[in-house]
């Protein structure tokens, strides 16, 4: 982002940055930058509030008036995380085995069950919002679920999408299926704390369980690709965990 | 406040040890006066119009997203940020809605019709051959004032 505006400016156009990480800043020293303290995910601070967004871009836009550069602020409010983390993070001790997973079958089902009960909060959500961001993998919502217990099951199933090979894919799918639970939940139970939608979503639902069995088999797969995307931290929420998952160096990049 | 010193060891260990890119001779431009801004909105969260092919993991490219579009999803490659406020508000992270009231009040001059989105993971001087292309497109638009916002 630092570099973007560098490059930008550099072509002729007065640039102005929001940023998260203020040692990134510093270093790079973009013309104009606004630090934020903010969870990543939310540059404008919080959905559903225009005053705030615009607070957030007013701050940014003020520093058009600085005379000379670089320029680099802080916002004034911190909207807190835990422990020095920016997001949601998985619980270091809870991580699944192969031996753990039992049936498939049964587990696809459970999780069937739980989309079937989500359904009528998210088309709620849906109608509500007016839009929705699942559909990232063009996948059919009922087949996300099968899709990801397939690769459960050590099959690696064809990707039904031209261009996508089955690993991205499945990724996709992945996002496609969080966002299908998080989605029903904010918006049904007015929920707006990342908190409590991470720990609902990979620590209580069978979705959760499900990924978790995911990362179980990538992490034994003979699969180059899908095991770079446990090493890579591309399918659970540990890259702000206390402890790397056993076995990976988590940030494998 | 989060700073990279209190940040948990496996994020510590991958954004302290990445490798940051040098910009000598740093360009600066006047910006126009307010009420003449017309303003871009560049954000790095490889959001994309529904349909269009997803962003590759360490993309170099970027997706062109019309003033008026709504119907966005989003193909970053990294999960440890919230995706949860973007699901609520495109506001959160992309502040369309905002521009324009700003544009409507006079606070800025006007809204660019297109606006831009990288894939953040990528290394960003990589990104350079693209940022070049989407600054043309920006002339062609008339823009002036780039406000960059990441995930």
């Amino acid at each position: 982002m630092c570099g973007l505006a560098h490059y930008f400016e550099s072509a002729g156009f007065a640039t102005v940055l929001v940023g998260f990480v203020r040692e990134h800043i510093e270093a790079i020293a973009p013309p104009r930058a606004l630090w934020l303290d903010f969870p990543m995910g939310r540059p404008l601070g919080k959905p559903n509030d225009p005053a705030y967004q615009l607070r957030v871009i007013r701050a940014a836009f003020e520093l058009f008036e600085r005379p000379s550069g670089p320029v680099l602020e802080d916002f004034p409010d911190v909207i807190p995380v835990n422990n020095g983390r920016m997001g949601y993070a998985l619980p270091p001790g809870l991580v699944l085995t192969i031996d753990d997973i039992g049936d498939v079958a049964a587990l696809l089902a459970r999780v069937e069950q739980e989309m079937d009960a989500l359904r009528p909060a998210y088309d709620a959500a849906v109608a509500a919002r007016g839009r929705t961001t699942v559909g990232a993998s063009d996948m059919d919502i009922d087949q996300f679920a099968p899709f990801i217990a397939a690769f459960v099951r050590g099959e690696k199933p064809k990707s039904p999408r031209k261009g996508v090979t089955p690993i991205p894919m499945l990724k996709l799918v992945v996002e496609d299926l969080a966002a299908y639970y998080t989605e029903a939940r904010t918006h049904r139970d007015a929920i707006d704390d990342i908190e409590t939608m991470g720990r609902w979503f990979w620590e209580e639902t069978e979705a959760g369980r499900l990924l978790l069995s995911l990362e179980a088999v990538a992490l034994e797969s003979d699969d180059k690709v899908l095991r770079a995307i446990v090493d890579m931290s591309l399918i659970t929420p540990r890259f702000w965990s206390e402890g790397p998952l056993p076995g990976s160096s988590g940030s494998g990049w | 406040m989060v700073r990279l010193t209190e940040m948990p060891v496996v994020a510590h260990g991958f954004i302290s040890e990445l490798e940051l890119p040098r910009f000598d001779n740093p360009a600066w431009v006047k910006p126009a006066a307010p009420e003449k801004r017309r303003v871009a909105i560049v954000s790095t969260a490889a959001v994309s119009r529904r349909g269009e092919r997803p962003f590759s993991w360490l993309a170099r490219d970027y997706r062109v997203i019309g003033k008026h579009d709504r119907d966005l999803v989003m193909t970053h490659v990294a999960v440890e940020y919230d995706r949860t406020a973007w699901q609520q508000d495109l506001n959160t992270i992309i502040p369309l809605d905002r521009l324009e009231e700003m544009a409507q009040a006079g606070e800025i001059g006007s809204v660019a019709e297109e606006h831009y989105t990288f894939m953040g993971a990528a290394d960003p001087v990589d990104m350079e051959k693209s940022a070049r292309e989407v600054a043309a497109r920006m002339k062609q638009d008339g823009v002036d004032t780039v406000f960059l916002v990441p995930i």
